[in-house]
Formats: C-alpha cells, structure tokens, sequence
C-alpha cells in the first residue's frame, strides 16, 4: 500500500463528497445548504488541487485540470455567496441561492470527472 | 543510380525523424523547471490552505458581540478577511466590532500559525531558487529558448577550453554567431563577463549526451557547423557520432590526437580531423622546405587582426636532436626524417623501439646530454608534456650549442610568458594550431582551399605575395572577405564584366583617387570550381567569380561601394566623373552629344 495514494485518493473523493453534500437538495432554499459545508468543500478542493501538482503524466495533466475548474467553480460560489450576504440589498434569495448551487453543481461534475479518472488509473493499473 | 536515390531518401528521413524525436525530448526535459517547482511547493502550500482554513473556519465559530453587546458571529467574509491582513502582517485592527476575548484568544493563535505557515511556504521557494538543480533547470530552459531563436547561420562548438575560447573570438570577429556547450560552469559564466559582438549562448552540460547537443541545435536549420573540441577524444567521438547520424548534413570538424580515435571517427561520414601534432609536424617540413609559405600560411591562419610572423631560418641540413617519443616526437620524428635528416630522439621510458636512433635517459642528465653530442646538432626538439621540462631543457641545450634552431612544445596558457621570453624559434600550442586550422576550414571555403594548393606554388611565389600583402596593406591582417560577382552582390559591374576586358587592376583602385591603388589584395578567384591563385592585376574577371580578398575593413567598405554604385565604378575603372543623380545624368548626356 501506497500511503500517497491513500492521502491522494482520500483528499479527491472527499472533495467530491463535500461539494455533493452542499449541492444537494432544493436549489432556491437556502436553509438546505449549509454554508460551512461550502467552506470546507473549498479548502478540501484546493488542498486536492495541489497534490496533483507536479505529475507529469497525461493523466496527471487532465486530473489538475479538472481540480483547477473545480475550484474555480466553487471559489465563484463563495464569492457569489459573499455578494448575496454582504454587498446586495435584497439578500440571500431564491435566485441567489439558486446560483451559488448551481455553480457548486458545476464543481461537483468537474470533480466526478476526477473520481472517474482515479478510478480509470486504478483499474488499468497491474501489478506484474 | 535509382538505387543510390532510394537509399538516401531513406536515410534522409531517417535522420529527420530520429532529429524530431530528440527535439521532442528535450523540450520535455526543459518543462521539468515549472514541474520540479510545482512538486516541491505541494507540502508548504497544504500547510498553507491548512492553517487558513483552520484559523477562518474557529473565527467564524467562536461567539462574539455587535456594538451594542448583543451576540454576533463573524461571517466567512469577514473571517477571511481578518485572517489575510493579520497573517501578512498588514494588522487593520478588529474589524468589524471589537473582538470579544475569546475571538482575541483564537486572533493570537491563529497569528503564530499563519507567521509559521508563510514562514515555510516563502523559505522553501527561496531554497528552492537556489537550488544547483533547479537553476540548471532554469538556465538549461534559458538557453535551448535563446538557441531556437537564432535566425542566423551560427557554429556549434562542443568544448570551450583553450582552443574553443580562440576559434570562438575569431568566429566573432568575423561577425558570425556561434554557441557554445562545455561541461566546466567556470567557462560558460566566464563566456558573459568576455565582451565577444555578439550575443553567444552557452551550457554547462555534457556534450555526450544527443539532448544537450540538440538543445545547443544541432536539429536547428540554421546550424552551419560543428566543432567538436573538447579535451577528451572519448567526448569528441560522441560528438563526431551525433551529428553524423541526426544532421548528415552539416559539416563536422573535430580534435584529435590519436590515430586510433581518427580511425574510429572515420567510420561516421567524414568528419574532417586536426590533429595538432600532425599538423605541427607538416608545418615544421614546410617551414624547413619553404620558409616563406610556412609564414605566409601562419599569418592567413591566425585569423582577423593577426600580426605578420617572423621568417624563421630552420637549418636544411644537419642532424636533429629530439626529447620526448610521445606524440609529437614521433610525429616530428618522422617528418624531419621524410626530409632526409638524421635525428636522435631521447626518451625516458620508451613504449615502442623506434627505428631511429634512441637514448634511452632523462633529459636532465648531464650524462645524456653529453651523449646526444648537441654540439655537432642543429635542431633541437623539447617535445614532452610538461612545460618546465621543456623550458629546463631548452635552457640546457642552449649552453651547449647558443646557435641551435629550438623547437619547443607549450602545454599551458600559463607558461606563454615564459617561452615567449625564452625566444623559440618555432613554438607548438596545440590549443592554438587547432583553432587555427578549424578556423581555415570555417571562415570561408575559400581560405582553405588557398591554404591547401598555396604550398605547392612554391617559396618564392609564397615571398612575393608576402611581399604585396604587406606593401598594400601593413603587418597586419585586417579583413578577409568574400565577394561574388554576380548582379546581385554587384550590380554596377554588369556592363563592365561584359566588355570582356575587365581587368582586376582596374577594379582595386581608390573610390577617392583612382591613382591610389585599394588597399586589398585578391588571395584567390574561384571558377566553375577552379581557383586562381593570387591573380595578378592584368587578371580579367568574368560574371559568377567569386573572390576571397584580404586587406583593410576601410578598403571592405570602399570595394562595396564599388560594386553598387554605378557612378564610383565608372570613375574607378575610366576615370571618368560620372554625375550620380538622374537630373544631372540627363543634362550631362544632352550636352555631350558624342557620349553613350
């Protein structure tokens, strides 16, 4: 066993699961999306991010860019969160909610995309 | 015949897509950089997104109060914000109500994990900067982007030492680019602090190795050349090797010492050797058979800005005393003896039994010294690999025969001064007889060609055009240029070659007053693949004659003008002021009714 791909495969599954466990639910209804989980999808898809940093193989390449796009949809979700809370007039609406969500939801096919790739790199991989 | 061109195809693309392979691998080594960068930032950035997240995430959970004293948590936005002014050490202060102490609690912990955090993060980039590995990376990148950009024909040389470093200046001062690979990192940072003209590249790699040499491009289009001359023949041969089988095309030039090792580079194409004690040796016959050629071929050799050589006077006849059987003694030993001399060699510890006479003895012996009878010698070799044996024997043999004719071997760069004030008659530099000679067979085709049949033109041809360069154009060696007489380098000429009287004398005339003569002298014209040597002034020029000329930049400058205005050679070749401006053209040709 190969404790760096235990900490790789542990840190990719868990961001998936944590960005589905924030989108699911009803789109327009804040009280089923909790921002903490949010939060912590975030930080466990960047920390993903830069464990994948550094691999040259193709496979490597397409598994950060699949990270990078994640990211990038969720840290567009917080900031989308931010605008409603802080800086808009009408709050956290249904329409607000509705975009955070399904911004998340984009994230969490980017990173389904990676689960299948760890998956694909698992099987195809022998042993002698 | 359709066999040959089936063949050749076939190596063709051969060679092309083994070429794209290796351009392919290194441009794969030369992302390593930003790879080895973003792997050994992986652990400082966890710890990084670690600790901000776990300092955010407690800000955002522990209770504090509104103005107003009512309890109050602090959003994400918030916590964020706090948790990046304080751990960059910017400190904005308790934003946006007083912290409660238990948020001032969490605030100072959270300030020492994120000084730790950073701390780390910033630390190791810098290790990382100077990091031999990833600096060699860096500069590996630098280098192969700086190589592929060259769009000029450049030379490749593998191995900048001594022999290097002098082709190199020459190359330059010719005005031609040049890129250089050697394994020493002294040779390649000391190549930025010489001022050269222009811009040369360098790695500190192994020339060995096929990547390295393509990163220096030997896959690049515009590659003119290799010079294999490092000081190991095993590098040479890699060298030799590489660019044989990835650019049969390109011509080769490599340093050798050893017959076998010129054997064994025979085997790929034909790379064009120097060994400098061969070379040395058949300069040394010549200079014993025709003193002025010997000179004439050393000053054209030692490239722009050379000064004029002395004649040397070697003996003709007599016997010969060399010390030191290693290469160079046999291979002058065997050139004095292709002359008819007689010699005596001396030799320590002798590996083969020479059939010439041997003393087997240290130089240094009295004993020995007595017994080679220098008295009754007129030459006299100090052969050996070290420099102060050579220096002490050169002394000796001089108290014991003041008017010997010493021909002494210089190892080092370090020992010139000193042989330089021993006055040799005729010294060897092996570093500098080979930068001579790749430097004759580089510059222009021409200048090797001329080299190579001036010998056998004879001692007295050789004295009179000895004679001419330095009556025309001083003791020292300016320029050496070539000029093709085609419509395109000279579009003035075109009438004048027509006429079928274009005399050479005619041309080399001062643009300024046609009664100086220019000064450059004509070393060879080359026709339909014959040259003339040396052409004398009633030489008549033909359309497509190529011309390699030697003499002042100033008279370079003046022979271009020649060749492209119409007005300067008319008044060069006749005499005659012709007006350059289309107005005064017309009026000059309506007023002179008889005029062409």
């Amino acid at each position: 066993m190969n404790l760096e791909k235990v900490v790789f495969g542990f840190f990719v599954v868990l961001a998936a699961t944590l960005n589905f466990g924030f989108f699911i639910g009803d789109l327009q209804n804040p009280a089923l999306h909790n921002k903490y989980e949010l939060f912590a999808a975030v930080v466990v898809n960047l920390i993903a991010t830069v464990l994948k940093f550094g691999d040259r193989t193709q496979i490597g390449a397409v598994h950060l860019a699949t990270s990078l796009v994640a990211d990038l949809q969720l840290i567009a979700a917080t900031l989308a969160l931010g605008f409603a809370a802080y800086i808009s007039t009408d709050g956290l609406t249904p329409a607000a909610t509705a975009s955070i969500v399904s911004l998340s939801g984009g994230a969490l096919l980017a990173n389904v995309v990676s689960v299948v790739l760890l998956v694909v790199e698992t099987v195809s991989f022998h042993r002698g | 015949m359709a066999w040959k061109g089936v063949f050749r195809r076939d190596r063709e693309q051969r060679g092309r897509r083994s070429a794209l392979r290796l351009v392919a691998a290194s441009a794969a080594q030369t992302s390593a950089a930003i790879f080895l960068v973003l792997r050994r930032m992986r652990a400082p950035l966890i710890v990084l997104i670690v600790i901000f997240a776990v300092t955010v995430l407690g800000l955002t959970l522990i209770p504090g109060q509104d103005a107003q004293g009512r309890p109050w948590r602090m959003g994400f936005f918030d916590a964020f914000y706090v948790m990046s002014y304080t751990a960059t050490t910017i400190g904005f202060g308790e934003i946006p109500y007083p912290f409660t102490y238990g948020q001032r609690m969490w605030v100072t912990v959270s300030i020492y994990l994120t000084v730790i955090g950073w701390a780390y993060a910033i630390g190791s980039l810098l290790a990382l900067l100077q990091d031999r590995g990833f600096r060699r990376a860096v500069a590996a990148q630098h280098f192969t982007r700086k190589v592929s950009r060259l769009r000029e024909p450049f030379l490749l040389i593998a191995g900048f030492g001594q022999t290097g470093e002098l082709l190199g200046r020459s190359i330059d001062a010719l005005g031609r680019r040049f890129v250089v690979l050697d394994v020493s990192d002294e040779r390649i940072d000391g190549l930025e602090l010489d001022s050269y003209y222009a811009d040369v590249p360098g790695l500190a790699a192994d020339a060995r190795i096929p990547g390295n040499l393509d990163a220096a491009g030997l896959a690049h289009p515009s590659l003119e050349a290799v010079a294999a001359l490092t000081d190991d023949e095993e590098v040479n041969l890699a060298v030799v090797m590489a660019a044989a089988l990835l650019r049969p095309d390109v011509p080769v030039v490599a340093r050798v010492t050893t017959r076998t090792l010129a054997e064994r580079m025979q085997a790929f194409g034909s790379p064009s050797m120097v060994n400098p004690f061969d070379r040395f040796g058949d300069h040394l016959r010549l200079a014993l058979k025709a003193p002025a050629s010997y000179q004439l071929l050393t000053w054209l050799e030692s490239g722009p800005g050379g000064e004029l050589p002395a004649r040397g006077l070697p003996p003709r006849d007599g016997r010969w005393v060399v010390f030191g059987y290693g290469r160079l003694g046999q291979e002058v030993t065997r050139d004095l003896r292709a002359e008819g001399l007689d010699v005596t060699v001396v030799e320590p510890h002798p590996q083969s039994e020479p059939d010439v006479d041997l003393v087997v003895g240290d130089g240094s012996d009295p004993w020995v010294m007595a017994q080679v009878d220098l008295d009754r010698a007129v030459g006299f070799v100090a052969g050996t690999d070290n420099d102060t044996t050579n220096l002490s024997l050169v002394a000796a043999a001089r108290r014991a025969n003041p008017s010997l004719f010493i021909v002494a071997r210089q190892n080092r760069p370090a020992s010139a001064p000193l042989f330089a004030a021993m006055e040799i008659d005729a010294l060897l530099v092996p570093a500098e007889v080979v930068a001579h000679e790749v430097y004759a067979q580089l510059s222009t085709p021409l200048l090797w060609r001329f080299l190579r049949e001036m010998p056998a033109q004879g001692d007295a041809w050789a004295a009179e055009l000895t004679d001419r360069l330095t009556r025309l154009c001083g003791q020292q060696l300016q320029a050496l240029w070539k000029v093709r007489l085609t419509p395109a380098e000279g579009p003035s000429l075109r009438a004048w070659l027509d006429s079928g009287d274009a005399r050479l004398g005619q041309l080399l005339r001062n643009p300024e007053n046609r009664d100086e003569p220019l000064h450059a002298v004509v070393l060879v014209v080359s026709r339909d693949g014959q040259v003339i040597l040396a052409p004398d002034d009633d030489f008549v020029l033909a359309e497509g004659d190529e011309l390699l000329l030697a003499g002042w930049a100033a008279a370079r400058r003046a022979l271009g003008t020649i060749l492209f205005v119409d007005a300067v050679r008319e008044y060069v070749v006749t005499g005659r002021r012709v007006p350059s401006s289309w107005i005064w053209r017309k009026l000059s040709r309506a007023s002179e009714p008889g005029g062409r």
